[in-house]
């Protein structure tokens, strides 16, 4: 009897003591991320920087000992195989408990089809450069993420800084991508102007087909429409084939251009751009913010980058580091949820609820309804005798709360509610230095 | 008036400029091999991404004026690399062989081709500037228009011009006419229906790389520019009557000029236009404006 109760002693004290030991075998030797960007067509132009930028920050967090000690193993997908493929491919990673987050996705098409797939499959997913306000418009989503701004602040933060800049405005022209980004990005941004200054016109409005490789006779019936203003939000390739096609012809020139997403082409355009053309990140992404030249581990960033991919990491680049630097976050803090066992998948949806967090570039919240608040960058084109390219200058730093609409209202509605007495309460151009 | 209109007239023109390289190609290769080549769109492409890769080569070592010549150079390049290989080793086992075979084994030429232009020269987009900036602009009704557009309106003007003198004037016209025209009397008289037959495949394969070529300054090149070209000169082919080059011209013009309409105004139907013209065309002229049920001519 005294022998069976020693042997079961020892046996709970053996237990006990490898408890431990087995938490720590229930951490896998690495973990898979879903990384989906574009790396083929005109759009690699914009989803190439996203992808160097992840493969760069998880070679730096592997480097540094992982997540809790596992490494990260990306597989990255590209969306330039349509949407049917990408959703495809997301089930497939899904499908695979090692995958435990989908970083997915660049294209708000992709975005708006991959979202209830990801709530289906119990599938932490974080919509690194989704930008339509559509996301989380209608649809409520418990394992979907936005570490990202909508269209919605973004293109408020152009009619703000327009109406700075550019008080006058009358007649405004608008040239956008066919789809759910171009769509919604000319509602918002009319909307705003609309709502803030009421005697504007729109003149012309063009939806060019995304992937377009000639925007000649658009360049012309933009010329024609007399414009005081041109808004675009074309982007990647697109934009730089707009641009190289549009300045020659003196577009630049004869109106004043909002080239919402421009930061993106600077380095690849040259000195095509005049000064003065009003250029965005769609969020705070500028490699030469204050914040950015302040922030030590941005600079090793961006200089790490550089030397490995000959250019300066553009605002995908950072959307895509601070996803997964946001991403490590929150498994930072799932793993102390879980007092050091390895978290599942749910326990990092818990985790990352009302996440809030410093970015290489400024910070990131996650509001109640997974929606991200990032504030919004803007500036215009100036020359910079450091770079054969021109640089944002005039910059104002518009925060987030100030371009976005509260969980919960419409945010057509919300647009349309602005006053324009709130012009006078803004920061003026050039505030942000 | 006119001023009014120019800008929408010029636009036109030189967007049917660039489809007519294609679209006449197309024709040509129909019209003497009876293949619908889907690979066509391929050879454009091709075309495109070598000039520019030659013409940026060349302008960043300081010879911008020699990028010009990569615009000629480029097309002939890959004439000579593909054109006769192609016609000898592929297309030759099809022919007198059903349509949907043919159609078949060039739309695999074409995937072949695609996946072979990402494997060389990647999935990023590419540009060249050089022809266009070096020839500056020109103020048309108030708009700066790049003189390099109006410079393809003369190109496409002459190509259609110099392709009607090589057929009707020259001993290879003659000789294509002839196979044209009917094939077996044509060998019976001597005539090498299968050089022929090679000599039109490289010509439409030239056609097709130079509008390739001279469209790559004012447009960005990147995978998936052949299926796009592919499919708008089938439009313009059909509208005009497969086979016939006056109506491949007629076609790129009506095309151009309601592609350019439409986004002045109806922005919402470009995309679709050319292919309501083609609806329309068809309807009342089911082989094209120019094309006829009997007669066999180019």
């Amino acid at each position: 009897m005294i022998h069976l109760k020693t042997f079961a002693a020892a046996a709970v004290a053996l237990l006990v003591l490898a408890m431990p030991a087995t938490a720590q075998s229930d951490k896998p030797s690495e973990v898979g991320f879903g990384v989906f960007t574009f790396t083929s067509g005109p759009a690699a132009a914009y989803g190439m920087p996203g992808r160097n930028a992840a493969e760069l920050v998880i070679e730096q967090i592997n480097a540094a000992g992982g997540i809790g000690g596992v490494k990260i193993k990306p597989t990255y997908v590209d969306e330039g195989q349509g949407t049917e493929g990408v959703v495809a491919e997301f089930r497939r990673l899904a499908a695979d408990q090692n995958n435990q987050v989908m970083v997915a996705a660049l294209s708000s098409g992709n975005c708006l089809a991959l979202a209830p797939v990801a709530e289906q499959l119990k599938m932490p997913t974080f919509m690194w450069n989704c930008d339509t306000h559509q996301l989380f418009l209608k649809d409520k989503y418990k394992y979907v993420f936005r570490t990202n701004s909508s269209t919605v602040p973004e293109f408020v933060a152009s009619a703000l800084y327009l109406l700075s800049v550019k008080p006058d405005v009358k007649r405004i022209a608008i040239i956008n991508p066919d789809y759910a980004f171009g769509r919604d990005a000319a509602a918002i941004f009319t909307a705003a102007m609309k709502a803030l200054k009421p005697d504007v016109e729109v003149v012309a409005e063009l939806f060019p087909k995304l992937g377009s490789p000639s925007y000649n006779t658009e360049i012309s019936r933009l010329v024609t429409a007399q414009p005081d203003v041109i808004f675009s939000n074309l982007w990647g390739a697109d934009l730089e084939n707009f641009v190289r096609q549009a300045a020659p012809r003196e577009l630049f020139t004869r109106s004043k251009v909002i080239l919402a997403l421009g930061e993106s082409i600077l380095q690849r355009v040259g000195t095509l751009l005049p000064d003065g053309v009003i250029v965005g990140v769609i969020g705070d992404g500028w490699w030469l913010s204050p914040d950015s030249q302040k922030n030590p581990q941005t600079k090793e960033f961006v200089e790490t980058y550089r030397k490995r991919f000959n250019e300066y990491p553009v605002f995908p680049a950072f959307k895509m580091a601070n996803t997964i630097n946001a991403v490590k976050v929150v498994y930072g803090k799932a793993l102390a949820d879980t007092k050091g066992k390895w978290p599942t998948r749910d326990d990092l949806v818990a985790a990352a609820k009302n996440l809030k967090t410093e970015t290489l570039t400024g910070t990131i919240e996650l509001r109640d309804d997974n929606d991200g608040l990032v504030d919004q960058v803007i500036g215009m084109t100036t020359k910079d005798s450091g770079h054969p390219f021109p640089i944002m200058g005039d910059m104002v730093r518009y925060q987030a709360s100030l371009v976005t609409p509260p969980v919960g209202v419409d945010p057509l509605a919300w647009i349309a509610k602005l006053n324009p007495s709130v012009l006078a309460t803004l920061p003026k151009p050039g505030s942000y230095k | 008036m006119f001023a009014n209109y120019a800008p929408l007239i010029v636009d036109g023109l030189a967007d049917a400029a660039l489809i007519f390289f294609v679209a006449v190609g197309l024709t040509l290769v129909f019209s003497v091999l009876h293949i619908l080549n889907v690979a066509h769109g391929s050879f454009y492409s091709l075309g495109a991404y070598l000039s520019v890769v030659i013409g940026t080569f060349v302008a960043g070592r300081g010879w911008p004026a020699l990028s010009f010549l990569a615009l000629l150079i480029s097309p002939i390049i890959v004439t000579l690399a593909l054109g006769p290989l192609i016609e000898r080793t592929l297309l030759r086992w099809t022919y007198g062989r059903s349509e949907a075979l043919q159609i078949l084994v060039t739309f695999g030429l074409f995937l072949i081709l695609e996946d072979a232009q990402k494997l060389i020269f990647g999935v990023q987009s590419y540009s060249q500037d050089a022809p266009m900036t070096l020839l500056g602009t020109t103020q048309i009704a108030g708009i700066v228009y790049l003189n390099y557009q109006l410079l393809l309106i003369a190109l496409a003007v002459l190509v259609a011009i110099g392709l009607r003198l090589l057929l009707k004037h020259t001993g290879v016209g003659k000789l294509i006419i002839a196979v044209v025209a009917d094939q077996e009397i044509a060998r019976a008289v001597g005539i090498d229906a299968s050089r022929v037959f090679m000599l039109a495949f490289s010509l439409g394969v030239f056609l097709a790389a130079l509008g390739g070529a001279l469209a790559s300054p004012t447009v960005g090149v990147s995978p998936g520019l052949g299926a796009e070209t592919i499919v708008l000169a089938f439009a313009v082919a059909a509208i005009g009557g497969l086979g016939q080059i006056e109506g491949a011209a007629l076609a790129a013009i009506l095309v151009g000029l309601t592609r350019s309409a439409a986004i002045y105004f109806f922005p919402e139907f470009q995309p679709v236009v050319p292919y309501i013209v083609m609806l329309a065309v068809l309807l009342v002229r089911p082989y094209g404006l120019f094309g006829s049920i009997g007669l066999r001519r180019i």
